[in-house]
């Protein structure tokens, strides 16, 4: 793989040279607190040693509210008009733990009904992932399938060398034709430089088997195993919306008048206790340890019965964040621990 | 004094409650999580110290805990969300088993900075030592202290213009993502079914835009006013990092200044939203 060094200060060049261009760029908030566009040049920040911005990088891909077509109407005709999903974006900065996860929403996105939106916006969006020096008790993405330092997800993927240099691997054809087009911005470089760097990243304490896990949900689905989450678990959506994977979405219309509205497409997520509300009145999943329930088998069987992946990237958000830190990578951890 | 443990085991070997709502400790260090306890043997694992944040009280509406009788570990303030919700009849007094803690004020967030300093909301709290309990535990001091940043964003919010703050809200909003983690971590946000997730008609658009948004956000904060007690919650928990005390508080001072209600502080006393009364002021209503 062809491998170049390229410094901070022209990195901020490149991304200077972008923002003239048009093109947007995002990156984590000075508070990082979720992805923000970014105004000028000199801002460009890396940071691999601060810990995963608290809502992920997913929104590039698939907004938080979208709109899927807007109409009009009178007494005799309704018009319709198609939203027109549009991005030309670069993402700076990811961790190995956002990068990965537009492949693995890939999967549902382009399973029976070839969405479009997230297609379209996926499609003209270059990823720059930058490996990842930080962990804490709620990482986990050695146990499933990742690591600090992978390049999944990335067309280019950069390796901090000093405060001032960076190491820069173009992974995909789309990271090689951009290292191309800013060519003189980016120096010949060897993963001698980069290898030294890579191989100081230890990675997060916490380990699973991915495999015992799922082999305990197969034969487990009815089990009071989740009960004492549900004791405590608020129901609300925090997980499922800063989660880089989960991918959940409702469908509204919305008026702004009689004659006028738009059809959207809204983040959902399995943890509302409307979620499954049939509109006979049932429920199946009647309450919250039912609900973590589908969230844990969803993550690591469901996804992997049906997509051979397991839908989450451990980058420990949902726990971190989460009202009453209920922890994922704990719980399982746990049912790892059980068979 | 006795310690939780103690205290959690005579809960269950004196039959006072069926379930207890106390604190654990959670996989980081630093961090304690809500726990439900139902029987002695389960009550080792207690803790309590100025880690404990969450507000418990609003497991007490909870569909599978009603009925049952409840012992809840409660601060001062936790204790103030109790009390409202027994003056709203939404709990009754004889099904809740407080044990209250005196506190000296807890940690303004689990992590990073703001782990060192007090949380706003305890440098003026007046529930120190609990006035609503059961039986009391001491939470040892841990000499926090801090400044109450928001009370001069709120000066400076009221110096605004309307365009001015309609600005400062519209930005605030625009992170909102519609997680209802405030809603949900709310011991007061108890119905059933909430107007935000009614759609027949729909009153609040669901879509996290500005507008929809803008209606979560108001709506909730007119709907907590003359009741919020000041926990913070909401704005804890936030993901997008809200400043929701800003609106909560602000109510909070005009019900007291317009009504001289303070809410949570008697059961008895009738709540503000639900009197009305001759003196009531009316030169607001414009």
């Amino acid at each position: 793989m062809e491998e170049y060094i390229i410094s901070l200060e022209d990195l901020k060049k490149l991304a200077d040279n972008l923002i003239k261009e048009g093109t947007d760029l995002f990156l984590p908030s000075p508070d990082n607190s979720r992805f923000v566009r970014l105004k000028k040049a000199d801002e460009l920040k890396l940071a691999p040693e601060a810990r995963p911005s608290d809502i992920s990088a997913k929104q590039a891909a698939f907004p938080k509210c979208d709109p899927v077509l807007f109409y009009k109407r009178d007494k005799s005709t309704v018009e319709l008009k198609d939203a027109e999903p549009s991005a030309n974006q670069v993402l700076f900065g990811l961790k190995p733990c956002d990068a990965a996860a537009f492949g693995i929403m890939n999967k549902v996105f382009n399973w029976d009904y070839k969405d479009n939106f997230f297609n379209k916006r996926l499609e003209n969006t270059l990823v720059i992932g930058l490996a990842c020096t930080y962990s804490d008790d709620y990482c986990f993405c050695t146990s499933v399938g990742l690591s600090p330092v992978s390049e999944t997800g990335s067309d280019i993927f950069l390796v901090r060398l000093s405060d001032a240099q960076f190491a820069a691997r173009a992974v995909t054809d789309k990271g090689i034709q951009f290292v191309k087009k800013y060519s003189q911005l980016f120096a010949k470089g060897d993963s001698s430089k980069s290898k030294p760097a890579l191989e100081s990243i230890k990675g997060p304490a916490r380990k699973f088997d991915s495999k015992k896990v799922k082999d305990w949900l197969d034969k487990n689905f009815e089990t009071d195993f989740f009960n004492p989450v549900g004791d405590t678990c608020l129901g609300c959506g925090q997980c499922a919306f800063v989660c880089p994977t989960c991918h959940c979405f409702d469908i509204v219309d919305e008026d702004y008048s009689y004659s006028e509205g738009r059809r959207m497409k809204n983040w959902d997520a399995c943890q509302f206790s409307l979620f499954t509300l049939h509109a006979s009145g049932h429920n199946p999943r009647d309450n919250q340890a039912k609900r973590y329930r589908q969230r844990v088998n969803h993550k690591f069987k469901y996804y992997i019965d049906r997509f051979k992946e397991i839908l989450c990237t451990g980058c420990g958000r949902c726990s971190r964040g989460c009202p009453v830190t209920i922890d994922i990578g704990s719980i399982v951890t746990k049912i790892g621990n059980l068979t | 004094m006795a310690d939780i443990i103690s205290i959690a085991r005579g809960v269950f070997e004196n039959k006072k409650a069926d379930i207890l709502i106390g604190y654990t400790k959670a996989t980081s260090e630093g961090r304690t999580r809500p726990v439900i306890v139902r029987s002695a043997d389960e009550v080792q694992n207690l803790v309590l110290n100025s880690s404990c944040l969450n507000n418990l009280a609003t497991y007490l509406t909870r569909k599978e805990n009603k009925g049952k009788k409840v012992a809840i570990v409660a601060k001062g303030c936790d204790i103030k969300s109790i009390v409202q919700l027994i003056a709203e009849s939404q709990i009754k007094r004889e099904n809740v088993y407080i044990i209250g803690v005196k506190c000296n004020g807890v940690k303004r967030s689990f992590e990073g900075e703001d782990s060192k300093k007090i949380a706003e909301k305890c440098l003026n709290c007046n529930v120190r030592t609990p006035h609503l309990a059961d039986e009391t535990v001491d939470m040892s001091d841990e000499g926090l202290t801090g400044k109450d940043e928001k009370a001069e964003l709120i000066e400076k919010l009221d110096s605004m213009s309307a365009e001015e703050r309609f600005a400062f809200w519209e930005e605030q909003f625009e992170k909102c993502i519609k997680c209802y983690a405030c809603r949900q971590a709310c011991p007061l946000c108890y119905c059933e079914r909430c107007i935000a997730d009614k759609s027949m008609p729909r009153w609040v658009e669901s879509s996290p835009t500005k507008r929809g948004n803008f209606a979560w956000n108001i709506v909730r904060a007119f709907h907590l006013s003359g009741r919020c007690i000041g926990c913070n919650e909401c704005e804890r928990v936030c993901p997008a990092g809200i400043p929701l005390s800003l609106l909560n508080r602000k109510m909070v001072m005009v019900a007291k200044s317009e009504f001289g209600y303070e809410s949570g502080m008697s059961a008895d006393a009738p709540t503000l939203i639900g009197t009305y009364d001759l003196k009531d002021k009316e030169e607001f209503i414009k």
